[in-house]
């Protein structure tokens, strides 16, 4: 089917969607607390945007937020990657730092909060390290396995060309792995972007994270619902940021 | 074919529904117990312990409890407007103002405690901290949505510092102990073990509690009941309320036997338990029916007060939407099952 079409359904989804919430609220089906209605969602949006919340303004969280995934993300999966790299070209390498890599991987990020906070206090770094440590091993992986899956033959043919190490991994396996780890990337940022809250509860007092966490605290719902909105929309907005610098610069993969 | 099917029904439907009726009615009569009671609680050292750990409650109420740990006053609150519980022990008056407030299913039933200087500001004996100005520029840690958090931002207030001169951090309180011994933190307002470490570890106690309760912010641990559980089951929260009673007697009777109980209960040795045990001010029944707390049955006491104060306060903090009339607090207090309980 062609995607105009398919564009109705979508639009046909939310509408229905949309539709059944405000009934609910407007026949008074369910208590405000548990779902704010549309008019509440408005006006405690408006509210927000007008009058900030505890101590910062709106723009001013989501900044805030995405400063801090820029961050651990960035640098996570830049480090990552280079580990990978390694990894993947190097068997000794891998045997040397797998272990730690699958153990980071799988550990849920609450687990070792409260360290975190011993060891870097309660400022940024804490929450950046956090971001950081989540980051790291999922684009270590990405890395290696994309090097793993470089043909052999690639390489052969250019060292029987007569290029040196350097230039095999610059020239060859790098931009051969880069589809690979640009699915890495993709995949770190929305755990990272998933691990916010947690880093965010470490002594917050800013950012849409720690903005959810606080308002379900005493049950603002329609604070919750705005903050659930921002966050799935900025989260939509990094995966699109990425998708479109993927096929900027990686543009032959998958043809 | 099809009348006869349906003829052929009927007695079928008929019994059915008599079956289910007998059933119902059957279940009616048991009604007076429940099958078991959901308790959000606290591990703390408190009386409340020494009636947990040696079945008083499950005997009382005469049914199977099921203690749910809880982190908050305010996950209590959302557990009881999700169904998921019963009864909140030991919750703190600030989330119980906010729940009245927004119109959650429970009463106020009974008090645990006041909390006078049981939780209080502590501050870094270097930081040289004398004088309410001398907060300014300084970073102070308290879990955000408690009662300390609610006694921290009255005095703020109350000396007219602003939050932007007054970094205040949210930390739980496991987490204020670790950022204390790196240094981050130069105050907390939080309650024991985390005071009694942090004071042992240079801090030294900055009074506050005087100054506000004298200005009305007044903090307790309360008892809340789903109202359809007690309109269901009114003998098991008599009963509950009496199993307290009973607790706080032999903690009143017995303190270094009830010390040894709670200590064990909460996984501290007895003379911490002793200790923190000392610090609060552990109300008796009968004076939470004095109109200086919940009153008589029908008459809300002055601590009605004190809740439409916190609401409106959390108002002002954003952290409700809105708080309702004095009398819609004093309508939450029931303490008919206080008074039965005292017999």
């Amino acid at each position: 089917m062609k995607s105009w079409r398919l564009w109705h359904f979508t639009a046909a989804s939310a509408t229905l969607l949309f539709a059944l919430w405000a009934a609910i609220s407007a026949f008074g089906l369910v208590n405000s607390l548990f779902l704010p209605g549309p008019g509440l969602f408005v006006s405690s949006f408006a509210d927000l945007l007008l009058n900030g919340y505890k101590g910062y303004s709106l723009p001013e969280h989501v900044g805030i937020s995405l400063l801090r995934v820029a961050l651990g993300f960035g640098t996570g999966a830049v480090a990552g990657t280079l580990l990978g790299l390694g990894m993947g070209m190097a068997p000794v390498f891998d045997a040397f730092a797998a272990p730690f890599i699958e153990f980071l991987r799988p550990l849920p990020q609450l687990a070792y909060l409260v360290l975190l906070i011993v060891w870097f206090g309660i400022g940024e770094t804490s929450k950046v390290v956090l971001l950081f440590l989540t980051a790291l091993p999922v684009a270590a992986i990405a890395a290696r396995d994309g090097v793993r899956n470089v043909p052999r033959e690639r390489i052969q043919v250019a060292r029987a060309l007569g290029a040196n190490p350097v230039q095999i991994l610059l020239h060859v396996v790098f931009p051969s792995a880069l589809p690979e780890i640009f699915i890495g990337a993709r995949l770190a940022v929305g755990i990272v972007y998933a691990t916010l809250i947690a880093a965010e509860i470490i002594a917050g007092s800013n950012g849409i994270g720690w903005l959810i966490f606080d308002a379900g605290r005493f049950l603002r719902s329609d604070y919750v619902f705005v903050g659930v909105l921002l966050i799935g929309l900025m989260g939509l907005g990094l995966d699109l940021a990425l998708r479109t610098l993927e096929r900027w610069i990686v543009h032959w993969a998958g043809r | 074919m099809r009348t006869r099917n349906q003829i052929g029904r009927r007695p079928i439907i008929a019994a059915g529904l008599g079956l289910g009726a007998a059933i119902g009615l059957g279940r009616y009569a048991r009604a007076a117990t429940p099958t078991e009671v959901r308790v959000g609680y606290f591990v703390e050292t408190k009386p409340t312990m020494i009636a947990k750990s040696l079945d008083w409650f499950a005997d009382a109420v005469k049914a199977k409890i099921i203690w749910r740990e809880m982190s908050s006053g305010a996950e209590i609150n959302t557990g009881i407007a999700a169904g998921g519980l019963d009864f909140g022990l030991a919750i703190g008056s600030s989330p119980v103002a906010a729940g009245i407030a927004q119109g959650l299913g429970y009463e106020l039933i009974g008090m645990v405690d006041n909390i006078g200087p049981a939780e209080e500001m502590t501050v870094r004996t270097a930081a040289n901290i004398t004088k309410p100005s001398d907060f300014i520029g300084k970073k102070i840690a308290t879990p955000f949505g408690s009662t300390s958090h609610f006694r921290l931002m009255g005095f703020l207030a109350l000396n007219h510092l602003s939050q932007s001169q007054v970094t205040v951090l949210d930390l739980s309180a496991e987490q204020i102990v670790a950022a204390w011994k790196r240094g981050d933190i130069d105050a907390a307002y939080v309650w024991s073990p985390a005071k009694a470490e942090i004071l042992a570890d240079g801090g030294n106690v900055y009074e506050t509690y005087k100054e506000l309760d004298a200005a009305g912010y007044v903090i307790a641990d309360l008892i809340v009941v789903s109202k359809s559980f007690a309109r269901r089951y009114p003998d098991a929260v008599t009963g509950f309320l009496s199993a307290y009673g009973k607790a706080l007697d032999l903690y009143v009777s017995d303190p270094d036997k009830a010390a040894a109980i709670v200590g064990k209960a909460a996984g501290v040795s007895t003379a911490v338990a002793k200790a923190n045990l000392a610090e609060y001010d552990f109300v008796s029944l009968k004076d939470q029916l004095s109109a200086e707390w919940l009153g008589p049955p029908g008459q809300p006491g002055k601590f009605a007060e004190v809740l439409h104060g916190a609401a409106e306060f959390l108002v002002q903090q954003k952290s409700i939407r809105s708080a309702p009339d004095l009398a819609a607090f004093g309508k939450a207090i029931n303490t008919t099952y206080l008074a039965k309980a005292l017999g």
